[in-house]
């Protein structure tokens, strides 16, 4: 690595630093309530102690917001790409899916609930649902961003309503399709874990909502860090994948 | 119609490619286009291109040569009976402007249009991988077009049009973004592909030179609404190149007389 990015790492490194020291020594000095903001060292600790049932956890809530993915942003990719092929299907999905994309996905919880029952399939759809939306307007504003001359030329070439699709409009539409599940990935996290407090036994929503409800705070602090290194490690995932599929993406003569 | 004889035909490498020899004539006949918003591109627009003619069609700009051949690809609605296209009714067309696809690399780009028209997977990239070699692009063929330079990627894009056989190429300016040295280079190339394999070509510039370097014959367009004001036969011989039509006798005449013209339009 270059002596930049060291720089940019050390950089980035000062508040955080800072800031966990403050706190540690805040709360060692019980200049803040050590019941409710325990020292990071002590969180720390918890993490560690509750591993493996912390990485269990980890399972259950990536499971959900794999299949959530695979049924939000496969279809919502088909009906992005749709839309963006015929004024037709635009003209009907358009309207509804801005409409919808408005309501916030927790609010819908109820419903999902009534119409699944609490099981795993409501918690799927819940992220599924959230994450639809986002793929199909990031694909349909890819599509529209595809350059005339590549439709023109595959059009020559005899391509046809499903070739240009597969040809021409997926792969231009794919830059925009990724960031979009960027995107998708940050709502999908809050959308699983809103979920996991209100409608599930297991996860790290229900098992940070639970430590909440029986004061163990280092371990609801243990939770919230696992979160946060499963949401790290799935944005570092993505970034790999679109690394591996859109390899012209990243041409450095 | 018999066959031509073809100086091009034996000579060179033929690399196994199926070459269609175009036997009938690219007649258009009488097309107007005319587009939605109202402007009336082309008026009574009448061309007749022989098999396996090389011509160039120049014009001012706006004066609807791209129109033209867009209309032959279907791009911009036309009426049916106002053209018929040579041999099977095939045709590639290398757009304006980068048309190279970003996500393919160089010969995959090459071998988009015979993949659409179901050549086998290994006929196809021994196909693209000659196409390249041809144009000295042989080590480049694993790269993608932003690795590539401007004028190698319309190296790649005539590379695809040439790869299908077609007995008809339209070419739309594909080298006037190029620089001149560049250019020069691209026209001694295409000139050799086409002598090679002889389908017609209809290829609109802006640039006299390389209308009279590249075509067999040159077709004027007025301005808007275009038609065509006057069709030159180029009287120098093959192989030619940029510099050496100057040293022909007809080349001061022919250039003035396509200047004239072109300057008479607004």
């Amino acid at each position: 690595m270059s002596r930049r990015t060291w720089e940019a790492i050390a950089l980035g490194a000062v508040l955080p630093v800072v800031l966990l020291g403050l706190w540690e020594l805040a709360s060692a000095r019980d200049w803040i309530s050590v019941l409710f903001y325990p020292r990071p060292s002590v969180v720390l600790e918890r993490t560690w102690d509750r591993r493996d049932l912390l990485f269990d956890d980890t399972l259950v809530t990536s499971r959900r917001l794999l299949w959530g993915f695979v049924f939000g942003a496969i279809p919502g990719t088909i009906a992005g790409l749709a839309a963006g092929l015929s004024r037709i299907i635009r003209g009907l999905l358009y309207p509804i899916a801005t409409a919808l994309y408005v309501v916030p996905r927790i609010a819908m919880l109820p419903l999902v609930l009534v119409a699944f029952s609490i099981n795993d399939s409501a918690r799927i759809f819940m992220v599924a649902f959230s994450v639809f939306f986002i793929s199909f307007f990031s694909t349909l504003t890819g599509v529209e961003g595809v350059e005339r001359t590549h439709i023109e030329t595959a059009r020559a070439f005899g391509a046809g309503k499903i070739r240009l699709a597969l040809t021409v409009l997926l792969p231009g539409a794919s830059p925009a399709i990724f960031s979009g599940m960027r995107v998708a990935m940050g709502f999908a996290l809050i959308v699983i874990i809103g979920t996991e407090f209100l409608a599930s036994n297991d996860g790290l929503g229900a098992r940070i909502w639970t430590s909440y409800q029986i004061f163990d705070f280092p371990s609801m602090y243990a939770g919230i860090v696992a979160v946060t290194v499963l949401g790290v490690v799935l944005a570092g995932l993505i970034l790999v994948v679109e690394r591996i599929a859109l390899p012209w993406r990243r041409t450095d003569r | 119609m018999g066959r031509r004889s073809r100086s091009g035909w034996g000579g060179g490498t033929r690399r196994g490619a199926r070459l269609v020899p175009a036997e009938s004539s690219l007649a258009i006949e009488d097309l107007s286009v005319r587009y939605p918003g109202g402007v009336l591109a082309l008026e009574h627009c009448s061309l007749d291109v022989a098999p396996g003619e090389f011509r160039a069609l120049l014009g001012p700009s706006g004066c609807g040569k791209s129109t033209l051949l867009k209309a032959l690809t279907g791009l911009v609605p036309a009426p049916r009976e106002a053209y018929t296209l040579p041999g099977d009714g095939t045709y590639a067309y290398v757009p304006q402007g980068n048309s190279c696809f970003p996500w393919l690399r160089a010969e995959e780009n090459v071998a988009y249009g015979m993949k659409l028209r179901g050549v086998a997977r290994a006929d196809r990239q021994q196909r693209a991988r000659a196409l390249l070699d041809d144009l000295g692009l042989a080590s480049f063929a694993r790269s993608f077009p932003a690795q590539l330079s401007e004028g190698m990627r319309q190296r790649v894009a005539i590379a695809r049009a040439f790869a299908v056989d077609a007995p008809l190429l339209l070419m739309d300016e594909p080298l006037s973004a190029l620089d001149f040295q560049t250019k020069v280079a691209v026209q001694g190339e295409l000139s050799r592909l086409w002598e090679r394999r002889r389908c017609t070509i209809l290829y609109v510039t802006h640039d006299i030179d390389e209308a009279l370097t590249l075509a067999d014959r040159v077709s004027v367009l007025s301005a808007r609404p275009g038609r065509v004001l006057e069709t030159i036969e180029v009287p120098f011989p093959r192989p030619r190149s940029y510099s050496d039509i100057r040293d022909h006798a007809g080349y001061a005449a022919a250039f003035r007389h396509l200047y004239t013209l072109l300057d008479s339009q607004p």
